[in-house]
């Protein structure tokens, strides 16, 4: 991936509106880069997902800087953010909004919840009774609010960035896994190599960086990229490559439960963003293979072979991937 | 390139024109040689490259030779048959023949053209290889050295001027072609450094190169002069071939060495001595004893601890009483030190002891000495012979041949019949062997013959035996020698030729001085109880004749008793060079083809160990040589066909298109799969690439691993892009990454690549894992 700036096809108006694409990323990443050090496969995913219009699930142990990432990236991006923090005793209205009675006027006015925002930063997800994961889950996969009858759209872009600690802590409800599929792609943070946490140390020390970090970006123009990122060519071979990986995610013996459909179109559309960040208009092996893991990963269920084995999902996945040979010639 | 090569050749064969009667025996060599070179050419420009050329010129040549050579012989007028290898073989034996028997200049045989056509075809195909694949045009000048040689060694003449000139004018062309090309292939280029071989600008660059090139050419004139060991006579030596291992002697032909002396017609010096016999003994320098049905050879002789000369020699074989040593005849020699020098040494006959220094050597039966070093050029020695002059009446009451050990009456079983009645019509009514070898002596002294020392030549397909005992009579000593030595021996007497020179003629009291004009070559007969006799079937006339021969006393008379005649054949000497046992055949020699000349008289006493050496041999040898080829074409077939592979790949990536970039991956795949790398269905371009940056302790260096990214971002934009556009420079960068990969592994990983290339085997390509995913694909 070290040479992620070249390419070799043309494309016309397609490579300059990837390249477009890839410049304005660069510009997010340098900006929250400022405030998120050493953590570039993750920024690389959490860009990849806000141009493919998916949604983000971050999982790790509490203090790594999953609401820092969100934050970050709402602030560089000048768009509206919203963060919730999730509590077993929240309500789902309490996320969608509610109509009040106006007695004056003798109507209901709706009242926007926190979803209403570009970016929605969902803290703690797990924490939440499941009642209310749900209510935020259909927003994420409708992209509209159904409230008392009405139905209203949420402006683009809209992408949810929903932090859990691992299941096995205390006091969390593990998102059931027909939840877990609407999101793109899970990534793990993980704790910063020495030197990040020494540069840390030095920039957090007396302030947060996040105040100083300036907007690169706006709404309207990541709706543009989104736009862009949709030309992005698929050859007929790749589309073959992606389905027969999903496919083995249903056949492989280790695991209980594959990989949906919906996934499918998650893995294709965040290979088209990944090719586009990289600035090149078209999917190649590479994009998959380095999505795999995080599109899929999460929507599995490691059968008792897998257990025995101590196989995590994301090491069924590498496996699978590295046996699947890629597209050869036209 | 290759047909300046060919040019160069082309000119080369002028070098023969001297020694080859005849207008068109050039033709089938021009023929094959152009057809080499523009297989050459064709293929290096149309498919480029150079490995296959060799093997398709020799595959095209092997269809013409066919039709050019044996055209009977083939099946719808150009496939070779089996017939096709024995009439190669008839051919070759009967050019090597040519080169042996004739001197220069000599008729086009069948056989002599087709081992010139062969000759310049191999030199056109190496000049080819040296000029155009190693670029190294300047080493064909090598090869044309080598047939410079030929005519000068097998011509006293020389080689003359027109023909030097011309082949030195083909050899400049060739290297002119050479730097144009050259300055053609750096010119598209803008370099600001001068290239290697750019004459340096301005007068006093150029001055300098001209005094570079004055002293090296000085120092190239005057070195040799400086070193002793590069004077001229040593080059004799090589070329009239030296002594070989083994213990046993090779020589050039004894009859070439004849015929070249007479021919030179000189009367430079070769020996002189002194001696108190009033009428000296010839000098016998080689005793030929195998008659093949036209050349007398000498069975090879070996030099062993038991045989060397320390004063006295062997018992001569037959005489009936050991030689009184009061009667023995002193004769002190000194060859002249302009004479190349002689491992055989030049005797009376019968030599009774022999000083001389170095390592010398006698032949029991023969009594002929010799030595296996390389003689000085100049030497002297003191003989002591016995006077063997049997009266005639002891010759006619000889008994029958007793106590001759090896078989002296051997004759080929295919000889022409009318000799054998000539024979016998010959020695009608003789009593004795004695009269018989007198009636076959008047035969030759009193019939019809012409001594002549350039007879015309032998029509192709006769027999040179009966050609001269039937058709036109002419000949000189050598025919005359030969011919009565095979009738003797059909009359039942033990006969062979003796090779040396006459006595000479007086020059002084007591001396007496050889020249070349005596080489001279004789019949010897065996009588029991006298030993081998020595007759003289050639006229003695200076005229017509040789010379200073004279005719023994016993053999003179016809009649009686000329008492104490002297017959039996002694000295003779021989300014020759050396000489040695194994060839033998008799006749004049040279040729237009040095090398084939030299190869083939090798053979002539050799045949069986020394096929290899490229003379005629049994016909077997062709197909030796073809099975040798037909193997090595096998274990090379591999190699040929990667080899075709890669260039037909090559070729594509240069013409571009949308596949390019695919075959060049390709390439690159065939490369590491040869090379033993692996290579993985599930990388994608890019992760191979970044694998294979990494082969070896230090990785493939920047420039390499750049060509190797470009390979595979071409390749990857190929397979996956909507619109893939043709990449710019694939060619080189193939070049660069192949060579650093081969360059990565061990060089018995490379040879096994170049031999065994893995890519060609299906079941060593990579495949899917069977079933990686059940029912998936």
């Amino acid at each position: 991936m070290s040479l992620g700036t070249q390419h070799d096809g043309h494309g016309g108006d397609v490579q300059e509106d990837v390249d477009a694409v890839a410049t304005v990323a660069d510009r997010v990443r340098d900006a929250i880069e400022t405030v998120i050090e050493g953590k570039p496969d993750v920024l690389r995913i959490t860009l990849t997902v806000l141009l493919a219009e998916g949604h983000l699930l971050i999982e790790d142990v509490p203090g790594v800087g999953k609401t820092m990432l969100a934050k970050a990236l709402g602030r560089a991006v000048d768009c509206s953010v919203q963060r919730v923090q999730f509590t077993p005793d929240l309500l789902p209205s309490d996320i969608t909004g509610v109509s009040i009675y106006h007695q004056d006027r003798g109507e209901f006015e709706f009242n926007p919840g926190p979803v209403f925002a570009n970016i929605v930063l969902g803290d703690e997800i797990n924490r939440a009774s499941p009642k209310t994961q749900s209510a935020l889950l259909e927003c994420m996969a409708e992209r509209q609010v159904s409230v008392d009858g009405e139905t209203r759209a949420l402006e683009r872009p809209f992408m949810v960035v929903a932090t859990q600690n691992p299941t096995d802590m205390e006091g969390t409800y593990a998102l059931p896994e027909a939840q877990r599929d609407r999101f793109m792609a899970r990534v793990s943070v993980g704790y910063p190599s020495p030197q990040a946490e020494l540069d840390m140390i030095d920039s957090h020390g007396s302030r947060s960086p996040l105040e100083h970090l300036a907007p690169v970006t706006n709404a309207a123009e990541i709706r543009d990229l989104v736009e862009r990122v949709q030309h992005v060519h698929v050859a007929p071979g790749m589309r073959r490559y992606v389905v027969d990986l999903v496919n083995s995610t249903r056949t492989a013996p280790e695991l209980k439960l594959g990989a949906s459909p919906r996934a499918t179109l998650h893995l294709v559309r965040a290979a088209r963003a990944h090719a586009a960040l990289e600035g090149r208009h078209y999917v190649v092996p590479d994009d998959v293979q380095a999505l795999a893991v995080p599109v899929l990963a999460h929507r599995l269920l490691p059968g008792p072979e897998a257990h025995m084995e101590r196989l995590s999902p994301e090491q069924i996945v590498a496996k699978l991937v590295a046996r699947l040979p890629v597209p050869g010639p036209r | 390139m290759p047909l300046a090569a060919l040019v160069t050749m082309l000119a080369s064969l002028s070098l023969l024109s001297g020694l080859v009667r005849g207008d068109t025996w050039w033709v089938p060599a021009a023929v094959l040689m152009t057809v080499v070179a523009l297989v050459s050419a064709a293929y290096r420009s149309l498919v480029g490259g150079a490995f296959a050329v060799p093997f398709l010129q020799l595959f095209a040549v092997l269809l013409l030779y066919a039709p050019l050579f044996s055209p009977e012989t083939t099946v719808l007028g150009f496939l070779p048959t089996l017939d096709t290898l024995d009439h190669t073989g008839a051919l070759f034996v009967e050019g090597l023949h040519t080169v042996n028997t004739n001197t220069p200049a000599v008729s086009p045989t069948p056989g002599l053209i087709v081992i010139i056509a062969m000759v310049f075809m191999v030199f056109t195909m190496t000049a080819d290889f040296l000029a155009v694949t190693a670029r190294c045009p300047g080493m064909v000048g090598g090869l044309l050295l080598s047939l410079l040689a030929v005519p000068l060694f097998v011509d006293d003449a020389g080689v003359s001027w027109g023909p030097a000139a011309i082949t030195a004018i083909g050899f400049l062309a060739l290297l002119a072609v050479d730097m144009w090309v050259r300055s053609h292939e750096w010119g598209t280029r803008v370099s600001t450094r001068r290239g290697p071989g750019t004459p340096p600008d301005g007068v006093l660059g150029r001055v300098g190169l001209a005094a570079v090139s004055v002293v090296a050419v000085v120092l190239a004139l005057l070195l040799p002069q400086a070193l002793p060991s590069l004077r001229t006579d040593a080059l004799y030596t090589l070329a009239e071939g030296g002594i070989v291992a083994n213990d046993s002697v090779t020589t050039t032909h004894p009859m070439v060495s004849l015929r070249r002396d007479l021919g030179a017609d000189s009367d430079r010096t070769v020996l002189t001595y002194r001696t108190d016999d009033e009428e000296p003994e010839y000098l016998r320098t080689f005793a030929l004893d195998e008659f093949d049905g036209e050349n007398w050879t000498m069975t090879p002789v070996h030099a062993g601890r038991d045989s060397g000369v320390d004063g006295t020699l062997p018992t001569p074989p037959g005489l009936a009483f050991a030689p009184d040593e009061d009667e023995l005849v002193t004769t002190r020699i000194s060859l002249d030190s302009d004479t190349p020098p002689m491992d055989f040494l030049p005797l009376p006959y019968p030599a009774r002891s022999v000083e001389i220094a170095g390592d010398w050597y006698v032949d029991e039966s023969s009594l002929m000495v010799f030595t296996t070093e390389t003689p000085p050029s100049g030497y002297n020695f003191v003989v002591t012979s016995a006077e063997n002059r049997p009266g005639a009446r002891e010759l006619d009451t000889a008994g029958p041949p007793r106590s001759l050990t090896d078989d002296r009456l051997h004759l080929p079983q295919d000889l022409d019949e009318r000799v054998q009645e000539l024979t016998g019509t010959l020695v009608e009514g003789a009593d004795s062997d004695y009269e018989s070898a007198l009636a076959l002596q008047e035969f030759f002294i009193g019939g019809d013959f012409t001594y002549d020392l350039s007879p015309p030549p032998v029509p192709e397909g006769t027999d040179p035996l009966t050609h001269f005992l039937f058709e036109d009579r002419i000949g000189y000593c050598e025919q005359y020698a030969g011919a009565m030595a095979v009738m003797a021996r059909q009359a039942g007497i033990p006969a062979r030729v003796a090779v040396g020179y006459t006595a000479g003629k007086p020059s002084g009291e007591d001396r007496w001085t050889v020249t070349a004009s005596d080489a001279h070559a004789w019949p010897e007969l065996y009588f029991e109880g006298s030993g081998w006799v020595r007759f003289e079937p050639t006229p003695a006339d200076p005229d017509g004749g040789q010379g200073t021969a004279s005719r023994p006393d016993y053999s003179s008379g016809v009649d009686e008793l000329p008492d104490d005649v002297a017959p039996e054949p002694n000295t003779e000497d021989e300014p020759e060079a050396d000489e040695s046992p194994e060839e033998g055949p008799s006749t004049a020699p040279e040729s237009s083809e040095a090398p084939d000349e030299e190869s083939g008289a090798a053979t002539d006493g050799w045949d069986e160990t020394s096929a290899v050496s490229g003379g005629q041999g049994p016909p077997g040898w062709p197909a030796a040589f073809l099975v040798g080829l037909l193997v090595l074409s096998a274990a090379a077939l591999p190699a040929l066909i990667r080899a075709l592979v890669r260039r037909a790949r090559r070729s594509a990536v240069t013409a571009g298109g949308p596949a390019a970039a695919h075959t060049a991956w390709r390439e690159v795949r065939d490369t590491c799969l040869d090379l033993g790398m692996d290579w993985d269905l599930t990388e994608s371009p890019r992760s191979t690439a970044a694998r294979l940056a990494a082969v070896g302790e230090k990785g493939l260096g920047q420039e390499t691993e750049g060509a190797l990214w470009r390979l595979a971002l071409a390749e990857e934009a190929a397979r996956y892009a909507p619109d893939p556009r043709p990449v710019q420079g694939l060619q080189g960068d193939l070049g660069t990454v192949v060579a650093a990969l081969a360059g990565s592994v061990t060089s018995g990983r490379r040879w096994r690549a170049v031999l065994l290339p893995r890519s060609l085997a299906p079941w060593r390509r990579p495949r899917i894992e069977a079933d990686p995913v059940p029912g998936l694909l």
